[in-house]
């Protein structure tokens, strides 16, 4: 289908509205503030930056654990302690061994686990009050819209065609029909979080991939009203082992939050060997956990969400700067995966990236060249030196949890350099084994009281979409899913999606892959993690995806 | 300025947002001291060209012709192109419909212009005529404006203006003059068949007493049969759970759920449906609810007041016969 699509022009487009993209916002517009406050030329205007959200409101897809440094945020919002919704600085850090029936606690945390000055917070409600500042900044941000193509230009971009509105499942036009804008930037930032639609795009299109392949985690969380008394708010443990094997990489995560509230969750790094792990199953049996079942014992789930994060750091990050095009926050790779801290990292890229802007904005310049500062700004800044401390990190633990603290151990005395380095990386999805023949284990159930199936999950995610629009999730050689992949892998992605999206039906003798993208929350699990990497993410209809209200 | 503004009626009733394009028009004038003409296009339209000249107008123009009984976009575009070579407008508005959708960019085109659409203001800048029009569903406005030489077309949203403030003519009447067009039968492409209402949704699950509802129990579509068989003999209407609607086995008009219908029947027969929450939500507050599954540990069951450990496919056609033997 041809359209004709309008065309609107802004100095600066963000692609998302979590915490990079609306630091980047902030920032540019407090420094435009000041430059033209003090009569200098040109004149810059912070109406002419444009933050694109697919979610319905702000916040909508900001799902973490989280615990956040406040660095960055002070130095964006000096005055923060008093007006950000914070909710607990963390009070007591606890790391525990899980075995199947019992807990170890470490006599002494471990450094990394160490948490004291940082904030047990909802990113959700987090994002939502910074939003709230850019928009009374000037910034416009426009919620419900999603980029779904890139403009290419130059060496580099100029900016995102948003997604057609208003298109049936056949992609014929409806009623309500509206071609999606070709917004054109002289900066356009990508701030797509984890594994962004464009980032991806952009890093195959201009090569701009880092020696090493991203890895990613998919993290699954709930939130719970629990029993008064279960739990204080501040505290905060991460756990090892059980029910996860040695094999994996992977813990849990139970924060109190006040008013009686606990974040509980489990990441796990995709890049396992059993094609039919069930991350979500994994989460619940954990939960089962004598130490877990005591503290939700009588309490209630209030919501539910998964989200992938980047743990490939330093080595996986992409190159940053094209013409008219900087990456930041975990779309870039600003993620320490030792601490499992993200969200300062995130920031701080946003507000470097706002620096070089506002200078490339002076001088007229845009090009690869003019924004190439903001890499030099994050070598000179603390993003670096917390980066390179772990940069072979995450590596370490491919062949398992023992190797992985042989070597961490070494790195940790040699300031990140341990016995090789750059330790190699390789692709998540690589890891996986044959099933060979293998039959399909039971589905996990849940009792409806501690433990929910994947569907009841979904369902407190408060997910979205409009049934009758195209699938975003194209499966770009359909054919391989029923041919090759069920007898290879058993179609992992009926089991690696927390949102049973994927079903294998068989009618007759015929088989199937079922798409339930309606149940889709966003986590970009299968474009990750799909064995042959033929799921391909792209943006719905804007306002579709979860409600993570509180996460 | 001349500015000619293309009402619309239809079977001789006004489409309320035409006065609304007038007022637009009657304030464009003022503001860039112009003239407002208006058009009626149609078969035997002369009373309402007649009530068009009680306004503040500097002519009606009326474009009668037997072709023009029935709207057809080629009838409208070719008909209205020659009224505008004629009358040599510089500004033509239409009222943002879904006819003027239709047929009015065709119209633009033919003349080699471009189109404005859907604006909801203008301003006067300077001597320049700018149109504004929303974006980014209505967050945003762009003022837009035309290049190059008149006319110029553009449509303005139903209620950007308000109707009542249409002025009457000062000093007695317009002008109704009739406008010459030439229509050939053979041009018209588009035969219009007779005008429909839309339907009704054919189904209102919401008032239904009696509710058969099924789930991916009932294995293939044509086992649909069955249980429409069992609704019929109780009187009640046939429901689905989402599965069943996406695969399009049942109109998604059918769906109960939170992405479909909620109802609150007296009773809810739930075959072959497990009861996922998605599905429960929809449906909870039935007055009672009766489940059949073969899984005895489905949580329907624990929702329902009867349940059924069983095979659908053995209670349907039992069920169905018992009723119609009752019957």
């Amino acid at each position: 289908m041809t359209v004709q699509r309008e065309q609107l022009e802004a100095d600066v487009l963000i692609v998302g509205a979590g915490p990079a993209g609306l630091s980047c916002a902030l920032h540019l517009a407090n420094l435009i503030k000041k430059h033209n406050g003090s009569g200098a030329k040109p004149e810059l205007s912070a109406e002419n930056i444009y933050v694109l959200e697919k979610g319905r409101e702000l916040g909508a897809h900001q799902l973490s654990g989280a615990i956040m440094n406040p660095k960055a945020l002070a130095e964006l919002v000096p005055d923060f302690e008093k007006k950000a919704p914070l909710d607990t600085p963390v009070t007591d850090s606890a790391a525990l061994i899980f075995t199947q029936k019992s807990s170890y606690r470490f006599p002494v945390t471990p450094p990394p686990f160490n948490n004291a000055g940082n904030y047990v917070i909802s990113l959700s409600k987090l994002v939502k009050w910074l939003g709230n500042l850019v928009e009374s900044s000037g910034v416009n941000i426009f919620k419900e819209f999603g980029g779904a193509d890139l403009i290419y230009e130059r060496e580099g971009i100029a900016g995102v065609i948003t997604e057609d509105k208003g298109l049936d499942k056949n992609s014929k036009p409806k009623a309500n029909f509206t071609p999606g804008y070709e917004l054109r930037a002289k900066v356009t930032v990508l701030a797509e979080g984890p594994r962004g639609s464009l980032t991806k795009q952009l890093v195959a299109k201009k090569k701009l991939d880092n020696i090493n392949p991203q890895i990613y985690g998919l993290g699954i969380k709930e939130l719970w009203d629990v029993q008064p008394g279960k739990i204080k708010p501040g505290y905060v443990a991460h756990t090892l082992g059980w029910p996860l094997s040695t094999k994996m990489y992977g813990g849990g995560w139970i924060y109190g939050l006040s008013n009686n509230r606990v974040s509980i969750g489990l990441v796990v790094a995709l890049e396992y060997q059993d094609p039919r792990f069930d991350p979500q199953a994994a989460f619940q049996t954990w939960k089962m956990h004598p130490f877990l079942r005591n503290i939700l014992d009588g309490g209630k789930l209030v919501r539910y969400g998964a989200k992938t994060l980047p743990y490939g750091g330093w080595y996986a990050m992409p190159r940053n700067y094209v013409d008219g095009g900087l990456i930041v926050g975990d779309s870039g790779s600003f993620l320490d995966s030792q601490r499992l801290k993200g969200v300062h990292l995130a920031m701080k890229s946003g507000m470097l990236a706002a620096e070089t802007i506002f200078e490339a904005l002076k001088s007229g310049d845009t090009s690869s060249r003019a924004l190439k500062p903001y890499k030099d700004k994050i070598d000179h800044s603390y993003i670096k030196q917390e980066l390179w401390k772990v940069r072979n990190f995450h590596q370490s633990f491919r062949n398992g949890l023992l190797d992985g603290f042989v070597l961490s151990a070494f790195q940790e005395i040699t300031g990140g350099h341990g016995l090789i380095d750059p330790l190699r990386a390789h692709p998540g999805f690589e890891a996986y084994g044959k099933i060979h023949g293998r039959p399909e284990p039971e589905r996990f159930k849940g009792d409806g009281k501690l433990t929910f199936d994947r569907l009841t999950d979904v369902f407190h995610s408060g997910t979205r979409h409009d049934e009758d629009q195209p699938c975003h999730l194209k499966i770009l050689e359909p054919n391989v899913c029923v041919y090759r992949c069920m007898e290879e892998y058993g179609n992992p992605c009926q089991y690696f999606c927390p949102a049973a999206v994927y079903e294998m039906v068989t009618e007759g003798a015929a088989h199937r892959l079922k798409i339930n993208f309606a149940n889709c929350v966003h986590c970009k699990t299968c474009d990750i993690a799909d064995p042959y990497q033929v799921i391909d993410w792209t943006v719905p209809e804007g306002g579709g995806g979860p409600n993570y209200e509180g996460m | 300025m001349k500015i000619l503004v293309v009402t619309e009626q239809r079977q001789g009733k006004w489409n309320s947002t035409s006065s609304e394009t007038l007022v637009a028009a009657q304030q464009i004038a003022e503001a860039a001291s112009g003239t407002v003409s208006a058009a009626v296009i149609g078969k035997g339209v002369s009373s309402l060209a007649a009530e068009l000249a009680a306004k503040n107008l500097a002519e009606v123009l009326l474009v009668d012709h037997d072709l023009l009984e029935n709207y057809t976009p080629d009838g409208y575009a070719f008909a209205l192109k020659q009224v505008i070579e004629a009358a040599k407008p510089d500004l033509v508005l239409f009222p943002h419909t879904y006819q003027v959708r239709d047929f009015a960019p065709k119209l633009a085109a033919m003349l080699g212009k471009g189109m404005i659409g859907d604006c909801i203001g203008f301003r006067d800048q300077g001597g320049k005529l700018v149109f504004v029009r929303q974006m980014f569903q209505g967050k945003t406005a762009a003022d837009v404006t035309f290049t190059g030489a008149p006319p110029w077309f553009a449509s303005f949203q139903s209620g950007a203006f308000r109707a009542d403030l249409l002025t009457a003519h000062a000093g007695g009447k317009a002008p109704v003059n009739a406008a010459k067009v030439e229509l050939k039968a053979e041009d018209i492409r588009t035969k219009p068949l007779e005008l429909f209402k839309e339907a009704k949704s054919a189904v209102d699950l919401t008032q239904a007493p009696l509710i058969v509802a099924i789930g991916r129990g009932i294995k293939a579509p044509e086992n649909i049969a069955q249980a429409e068989a069992l609704a019929k003999a109780l009187g009640g209407e046939l429901a689905a759970s989402r599965p069943i609607c996406d695969e399009g086995w049942l109109p998604m008009e059918r769906q109960i759920g939170s992405s479909g219908q909620t109802v609150a029947p007296k009773l809810y027969l739930a075959l072959g449906i497990s009861g996922a929450i998605q599905h429960v939500v929809g449906m909870k507050g039935s007055r009672t609810v009766v489940a059949v599954n073969k899984d005895e540990n489905a949580p329907i069951f624990e929702i329902a007041d009867y349940g059924v450990v069983a095979d659908i496919f053995e209670i349907m056609p039992a069920l169905t016969e018992e009723l119609q033997k009752a019957k």
